[in-house]
């Protein structure tokens, strides 16, 4: 690490590779000039025409990318990915919410086989008819007593002799 | 399948037929000329409390299942010894149930009496 000066002049891609701390890995402040963009699109690996930044809100997303919310498990697993578990390529920017959207996660680009409106009518039909059908035979089948009588105070109980 | 003709038969004259959730409305000495026996309870709370006996087994039998787990735990693990005990508070038990058969059936009857006098006019 000592033999690599890092100066001003320093290309940013060689500062992201030798990152080894989290506080290299931060985003940088948020680019104003068309040549600050270019920069922090080549930071991330990106075409300045791909690059996009979050509006400033204070929350420290910095020059970080705005990526198109792509899920791991709508991606092509035929396609040799360099990281086949993740379907990632090497260097490739993530989403800053990624975590959030692995295989094992939410799937945003899923499209279902059912239409919402078609599943909330099949949920609400099956619930409500079994509803339905506890409500209609509700006393429909029970032994011919009267309920059990507990002792309570206060209240006299008689036999049948 | 009686338990299924009991409740279609509720259904088809729920006005006619007694409530099986319900107690019995009627007076229970009314259409006795003798003196109805008494249930009486012979467990008193603290034995049932210090036992933990359930809520729903504190019934008229109670003080057979008093019995009946004594036994148990005196006995364990040789638990067939309280075979006594336990058909004294199984008979107690079947003896409640048909008691409350003939409670249905007169509730029943009662009903049935109580819609013939007001098809008369009261």
């Amino acid at each position: 690490m000592s033999l690599l000066k890092i100066g001003a002049r320093t290309p940013l891609n060689i500062l992201v590779r030798y990152a080894h701390w989290n506080k290299d890995w931060k985003p940088g402040p948020v680019p104003k000039t068309e040549y600050e963009k270019a920069k922090a699109a080549a930071k991330y690996g990106l075409l300045p025409e791909e690059y996009k930044v979050y509006p400033d809100k204070g929350d420290g997303i910095g020059d970080y990318p705005d990526l198109p919310l792509t899920s791991v498990e709508s991606r092509d697993p035929t396609y040799h990915w360099d990281f086949p578990e993740y379907r990632r390529n090497f260097g490739e920017a993530l989403h800053h919410k990624a975590l959030l959207y692995g295989e094992d996660r939410y799937d945003v680009c899923m499209r279902p086989r059912f239409s919402m409106p078609m599943m909330l009518a099949w949920f609400l039909s099956a619930m409500g008819g079994s509803f339905l059908l506890c409500y209609l035979t509700e006393d429909m089948a029970f032994l011919p007593v009267l309920p059990k009588q507990l002792p309570k105070p206060g209240i006299e109980h008689y036999k049948f002799e | 399948m009686g338990n299924i003709s009991t409740g279609i038969d509720y259904k088809l004259h729920q006005d006619a037929r007694p409530n099986p959730r319900q107690e019995s409305k009627f007076d229970p000495l009314f259409g006795f000329t003798e003196d109805r026996k008494k249930k009486v309870m012979l467990a008193s709370e603290e034995e049932l409390y210090s036992a933990k006996i359930p809520a729903e087994n504190r019934d008229y039998c109670a003080h057979l299942l008093l019995d009946y787990q004594k036994c148990r735990r005196n006995h364990w693990p040789m638990v067939y010894k309280c075979h006594d005990e336990k058909h004294a508070y199984s008979h107690c038990e079947y003896e409640d149930f048909v008691d409350r058969m003939k409670a249905y059936e007169r509730e029943k009857r009662l009903m049935a009496r109580q819609r013939r006098i007001e098809a008369r006019g009261g």
